[in-house]
C-alpha cells in the first residue's frame, strides 16, 4: 500500500513538473489549433461510436476531450 | 432494438461525453449521418439515418447549459435464427429511437465540472442515464486530468420467459406489444386471461473513465485514458434465436460483463506544412473473453485559410467471446456451457475503416460576423468506407456446414459506408 501511494505521488509530481515546464505559454500557438485538441467534433465522434458499436464488441473508452493549449 | 448492448453502451457513452466534450463556445451544432451496410444474398440492406442537434448557451459567467436531441431511424433485415443457413431466416424490420439530453457545465479558471442526464426511448428499449465529469489543469496548464462517471438504468422488452429454462425460452417478435408508463417506464403486458405475455428486463450500466492529457512540446500532445464499465442484467437480443440441436431458443448470454480499455493518442503538428498527424492505439479486454486491439492513423491538412482536409485509416481486430461458437457447432455440439449467442459483435472479426473529411471554415473578421450572427461557422462533409473480415471461431476444417451463410452480412470485403454532413456554429 505504501509503495502504491509512493508511486502515485511520484507520478503526480512528475506530471505536475512536466506540466509546468514542458511548454511555455508563449509556445502554445500550435497546440491551440483545433486539429491539435482531442475534443474534435463531439457529434462526429458520437456518430462514429454509434456505427462501430454495431460492428465491434469493444466500443467505448476512447478518451476524454482536452489537449491543446490548456488556456481555458 | 437491433442491438441491445450496443444501443445502451452508445447511450452511456453519449451521456458521459455530453458534458465531458462539451464545446467551449456557445453555439448550435447539426449533424446527420447516413450509414449503409450491404446484406447477403439479395436480402436487402441495413440503413441507418442518425440526425443530431446540440445547443450550448451560457447561463452565467461560469455556467453553461447544453441541450441535445438525436434520433435513429433504422431499416433493414436481420437473421431471426443464428444457424448454418441463417440467411434463409432473414426478417425485415424497422425501428425509430429518440434520445434527449440535458447538461450543466461549470467552468473555472483551471477546472471544469459537468453534470448531465439523458433519456432514450424506442418501442422495445428504454434508457435513463446520469453522468458527471470533472477536469483540472495542473500548474503550467500543460497537464490536464479528467475523470467521468455515468450510471444508466435500461429496460429491454422481452417475452415473459422467467419460469422457463434457457433452451425453452421464446424470442420476442415484432408483433408482441411492449407497454410503457409515461412513455419512459416499462410495463408488463397482460393477455385476456391476465397472464403476463411480455415484460421488461433491467440492465444497469456503470462506466468510469480517467484521462491524462500532456503537452509534450510546442508541437506535440499526448493523451492516455483508462476506461472501465460493468453491465449487470439482461444483455441478450430478445429477438434473436440460436439453433441448438433440434431447438431454436432465444439466445442466452451472461448477465454480468466487466470491460476495461486503455487508449493512447498522440497529435503532432507539422509547422512547415500547416498540418497535423494523429496516431492512436487502444487495447480492450472484457470478462466474456473478448480482447481487441485498434490502431488509427490520421492526417489533417489546411488548404488556404478556409479548407481543412483530414484523411484517416483505422484497423481493428477482436477475439470471440468464450461462449461464442460458429453456428455449425451449436447445431451439432450444443451450447458453450449454458450460453449460446449469434451476436456478430461477439464473434472473431476484423474491421477496417478508410475515410476522409472536408471542412469549410468561416471565421468572423474585424467584428464582421459570419452570416451577421456567428463568430465561426464550419461545414463538414465526411465519408468512410468499412471493410469487414469474419474469422472462424472454431475448427474450420471440421466445420462441415461452413460459415458463409451463418450471418446475414455482405459477401464482399467492402461491406458498408458512412456519410456525414454537419454544421457547427459558435457565437
Amino acid at each position: 500500500m505504501r509503495r502504491t501511494l509512493l508511486l502515485v505521488v511520484s507520478i503526480a509530481g512528475l506530471a505536475s513538473a512536466c506540466g509546468r515546464y514542458a511548454v511555455r505559454p508563449n509556445e502554445k500557438e500550435f497546440l491551440a489549433d483545433p486539429v491539435m485538441t482531442f475534443e474534435g467534433d463531439p457529434q462526429e465522434a458520437s456518430a462514429d461510436d454509434h456505427v462501430l458499436t454495431n460492428r465491434e464488441g469493444a466500443a467505448g473508452g476512447n478518451g476524454a476531450g482536452g489537449g491543446g493549449c490548456g488556456c481555458n | 432494438m437491433h442491438r441491445v448492448t450496443a444501443t445502451s453502451v452508445a447511450l452511456v457513452l453519449g451521456a458521459v461525453g455530453a458534458v465531458g466534450v462539451a464545446r467551449a463556445d456557445d453555439g448550435i451544432d447539426l449533424n446527420t449521418t447516413w450509414y449503409q451496410e450491404q446484406r447477403q444474398g439479395g436480402q436487402g440492406g441495413l440503413t441507418v439515418i442518425h440526425p443530431q442537434l446540440d445547443a450550448t448557451v451560457d447561463v452565467g459567467e461560469h455556467t453553461n447549459l447544453a441541450l441535445g436531441y438525436s434520433a435513429d431511424a433504422v431499416t433493414g433485415a436481420t437473421a431471426a435464427v443464428y444457424a448454418v443457413d441463417a440467411v434463409s431466416t432473414a426478417t425485415a424490420f424497422s425501428d425509430l429511437r429518440h434520445e434527449g439530453s440535458l447538461g450543466l457545465g461549470f467552468t473555472g479558471r483551471r477546472a471544469k465540472l459537468g453534470l448531465s442526464g439523458s433519456v432514450g426511448v424506442e418501442r422495445d428499449y428504454l434508457s435513463l442515464a446520469v453522468a458527471g465529469n470533472a477536469a483540472i489543469d495542473l500548474p503550467g496548464k500543460n497537464t490536464n486530468l479528467a475523470v467521468s462517471y455515468s450510471h444508466a438504468r435500461d429496460q429491454a422488452c422481452d417475452k415473459a420467459n422467467a419460469e422457463l429454462q434457457p433452451l425453452e425460452r421464446r424470442a420476442l417478435t415484432g408483433a408482441d406489444p411492449c407497454a410503457k408508463d409515461y412513455g419512459v417506464f416499462g410495463k408488463d403486458t397482460l393477455d385476456a386471461t391476465m397472464l403476463v405475455t411480455t415484460t421488461w428486463r433491467d440492465l444497469t450500466i456503470d462506466t468510469a473513465q480517467a484521462t491524462v492529457t500532456q503537452n509534450l512540446s510546442p508541437t506535440m500532445v499526448l493523451q492516455a485514458s483508462l476506461f472501465g464499465q460493468v453491465l449487470e442484467g439482461f444483455q441478450s437480443n430478445p429477438y434473436r434465436r440460436v439453433r441448438v440441436g433440434p431447438n431454436e431458443p432465444q439466445e442466452h448470454i451472461p448477465d454480468t460483463r466487466a470491460r476495461v480499455a486503455l487508449s493512447v493518442r498522440l497529435n503532432r503538428w507539422l509547422p512547415r506544412l500547416r498540418a497535423a498527424v494523429h496516431v492512436s492505439g487502444r487495447a480492450y479486454s472484457d470478462s466474456w473473453g473478448v480482447n481487441s486491439g485498434t490502431v488509427e492513423l490520421a492526417y489533417s491538412q489546411y488548404v488556404g485559410s478556409s479548407l481543412l482536409l483530414r484523411l484517416r485509416a483505422r484497423a481493428y481486430q477482436q477475439t470471440a467471446a468464450t461462449f461464442f461458437k460458429d453456428a455449425f457447432y451449436y447445431e451439432t455440439e450444443s451450447t458453450a456451457g449454458s450460453y449460446f449467442t449469434g451476436d456478430r459483435e461477439l464473434s472473431p472479426v476484423r474491421n477496417a475503416v478508410i475515410g476522409g473529411k472536408l471542412t469549410l471554415l468561416s471565421v468572423a473578421e474585424d467584428d464582421k460576423k459570419v452570416w451577421g450572427l456567428f463568430d465561426r461557422v464550419d461545414w463538414n462533409l465526411k465519408a468512410d468506407v468499412f471493410l469487414l473480415d469474419e474469422l472462424p471461431a472454431d475448427d474450420e476444417a471440421a466445420n462441415l456446414g461452413g460459415r458463409a451463410t451463418q450471418f446475414l452480412t455482405s459477401d464482399q470485403l467492402l461491406d458498408a459506408f458512412e456519410l456525414q454532413l454537419g454544421l457547427r456554429t459558435a457565437w
